[in-house]
């Protein structure tokens, strides 16, 4: 647990606050795909923290970016604070997602504020010189796009779609993918998606239509973020339930049901 | 000095804060994050005799000062308790209070008589209330003799002492402690979650799969207020308070209603160093009250009922 001071949290896309926090463990530790599970209030109401990726983190400033969408009471809180409050959070927490091997093309599916992770994973993966990589994303309408020319500065060409075709193409990001896939039939890609259940579920399909790894960032309410009370439950595909704060929240798709 | 240490059921705990069965795993989650042997006592998680996968998502739900939830007792079983978990709880320093479940009296008997051997268990905590499983659980928390019977049979079994663990979702709560009492149970443990349930608005259905959940939670918390206050007049073993504790303030009311220890539950998701502010709270009450043993406040609500 730290407490982090709030360096900025502003509205830049409809509905989307991106929060800087002043966390230089988190900063020095994190990997693309963990969380940080943040209380809003000090007060017992709303009782939860609240999970959020990290989307991306500046080691040498030791800061640590969450990008939210505000859907509820937590998220609406947290929307009030201002530069100088001080959060408290626990993380880098979870397992994020795995590095892809050596000449593999990242393909990248992101849905929403589904892309936070995302971000970060792109910065990361633009490490290794040359890069290439292919960046799907849906958002529901145009207003409230964010970031996308992050991607394209990491070496990702982009292709977009909105739900209404405000920007892009009308559709979905799974569509995109899927085109892509139909014109390049022997590559060696990987695919790491973040979104809606409805992404996670078709990119699962068609990862696996086409018979290349995904690993698939989930959502679930969790409580305690560390696998002590077991709230955040996703079905395993062994049988029995995984836990998405310590067993993900990123999963390979073929290690989880999505329903 | 403050003296916060307390004794119940043959337990000398060095402080009455406890953590509360469900919320702390099997401790070493939170290993990491503190030092727990500055717990007065880690009750484990509910173990079953054989794994129990649990129910399916969703299993929380929020609610006004509050949470549902609908776990489902998932557990590795008492083996695998043994096996994988037991090993690290037995370096631990601080008092380990086992907390058991089944669906048969015969179950508990079994889990009872596979936990005897493990030198350093300090107590089981015999769970006859969670509302969240088909068979047994709460369905033997409800009828005084069904809690007797269940009581008895792990009793006989088991070297340590045995704490009952009762359930709100009952009509007249000391009858359950009385038969719990007689049944030969070292301490009664209250409350166990309140049945409730949430509708999905959207998909015009109930959140959980079982429909009804068990809340927890400040919300929760008059009411195990009142139990504990009703339970400590009728029965003469200690009573350990639990429901929605948050801050010390919280854990007094209950000392003063009765309890000669509480447990903290949900407040570790929001805070997971909750017990130990506290505890630290405790202390700072109990020197501001000229009071030299916490023990002392025990049930002072009682008598000084008295002076309305």
């Amino acid at each position: 647990m730290h407490q982090a001071e709030i360096i900025f949290n502003e509205e830049v896309a409809r509905g989307i606050y991106l929060l800087r926090l002043c966390a230089d463990k988190v900063a020095e530790s994190a990997n693309p795909g963990q969380f940080l599970h943040v209380k809003c209030t000090k007060v017992p109401h709303p009782l939860l923290r609240r999970p959020f990726s990290i989307a991306d983190t500046h080691r040498e400033e030791g800061t640590a970016d969450i990008i939210y969408r505000v859907v509820g009471e937590g998220t609406s809180i947290l929307s009030q604070k201002r530069p100088g409050e001080v959060l408290d959070i626990m993380g880098p927490l979870g397992r994020g997602f795995p590095s892809p091997p050596p000449g593999t093309l990242p393909l990248i599916v992101g849905g929403g504020v589904g892309v936070a992770p995302l971000l970060f994973l792109a910065k990361e993966l633009s490490k290794v010189a040359g890069l290439e990589g292919r960046a799907f994303l849906g958002f529901s309408t145009g207003r409230e796009i964010f970031d996308t020319e992050v991607f394209e500065s990491c070496g990702f060409s982009v292709e977009l779609a909105t739900d209404d075709g405000t920007c892009g193409k009308r559709g979905f990001p799974t569509e995109l993918l899927e085109d892509f896939l139909k014109g390049e039939k022997k590559v060696q890609a990987v695919v790491y998606a973040c979104g809606p259940r409805m992404l996670l579920l078709k990119v699962k399909e068609i990862a696996a239509s086409c018979g290349i790894p995904a690993y698939l960032s989930l959502e679930e309410r969790m409580g305690c973020g560390i696998g002590a009370c077991l709230g955040c439950a996703v079905k395993s595909a062994k049988g029995g339930y995984k836990k998405v704060c310590r067993d993900g929240p990123v999963f390979e798709a073929g290690e989880v049901e999505i329903w | 000095m403050v003296d916060l240490s307390v004794k119940i059921a043959g337990i000398s705990m060095k402080n009455p804060v406890m953590v509360a069965s469900g919320t702390f795993g099997f401790g070493r989650e939170y290993s990491r994050m503190y030092d727990m042997n500055e717990l007065g006592a880690v009750v484990t998680k509910g173990i079953t005799l054989l794994p129990k996968e649990g129910n399916p998502p969703p299993r929380l739900f929020e609610t006004p000062a509050g949470l549902l939830n609908s776990v489902g007792l998932e557990n590795p079983g008492v083996e695998g308790f043994i096996r994988d978990e037991w090993p690290y709880l037995k370096t631990l320093q601080v008092p380990i209070i086992v907390n058991i479940a089944g669906e048969t009296v015969e179950e508990y008997r079994r889990i009872a008589q596979r936990l005897s051997p493990l030198e350093g268990i300090s107590a089981l905590e015999v769970n006859i209330s969670c509302p969240n499983v088909e068979k047994g659980g709460m369905a033997f928390g409800r009828h005084p003799d069904s809690a007797y019977e269940v009581v008895r049979a792990v009793k006989e079994q088991s070297p340590f002492p045995v704490i009952a663990k009762l359930s709100p979702n009952v009509s007249d709560i000391r009858e359950i402690a009385l038969a719990v009492e007689e049944a030969g149970a070292d301490a009664v443990s209250l409350i166990n979650t309140v049945l409730g349930m949430a509708v999905d608005v959207e998909k015009k259905r109930p959140v959980f799969k079982r429909v009804f959940a068990g809340l927890s939670g400040p919300a929760v918390k008059p009411i195990a207020l009142r139990m504990v206050y009703e339970v400590y007049e009728a029965i003469r073993i200690p009573v350990i308070g639990m429901g929605g504790i948050f801050s010390w303030r919280d854990a007094v009311e209950f000392i003063l209603a009765g309890a000669s220890a509480v447990a903290v539950g949900s407040a570790i998701f929001s805070d997971p160093v909750a017990p130990l502010k506290i505890i630290r709270g405790l202390e700072d009450y109990a020197a501001r009250n000229l009071q030299t043993r916490i023990s002392d406040l025990v049930g002072l609500a009682h008598r000084n009922a008295a002076e309305f």
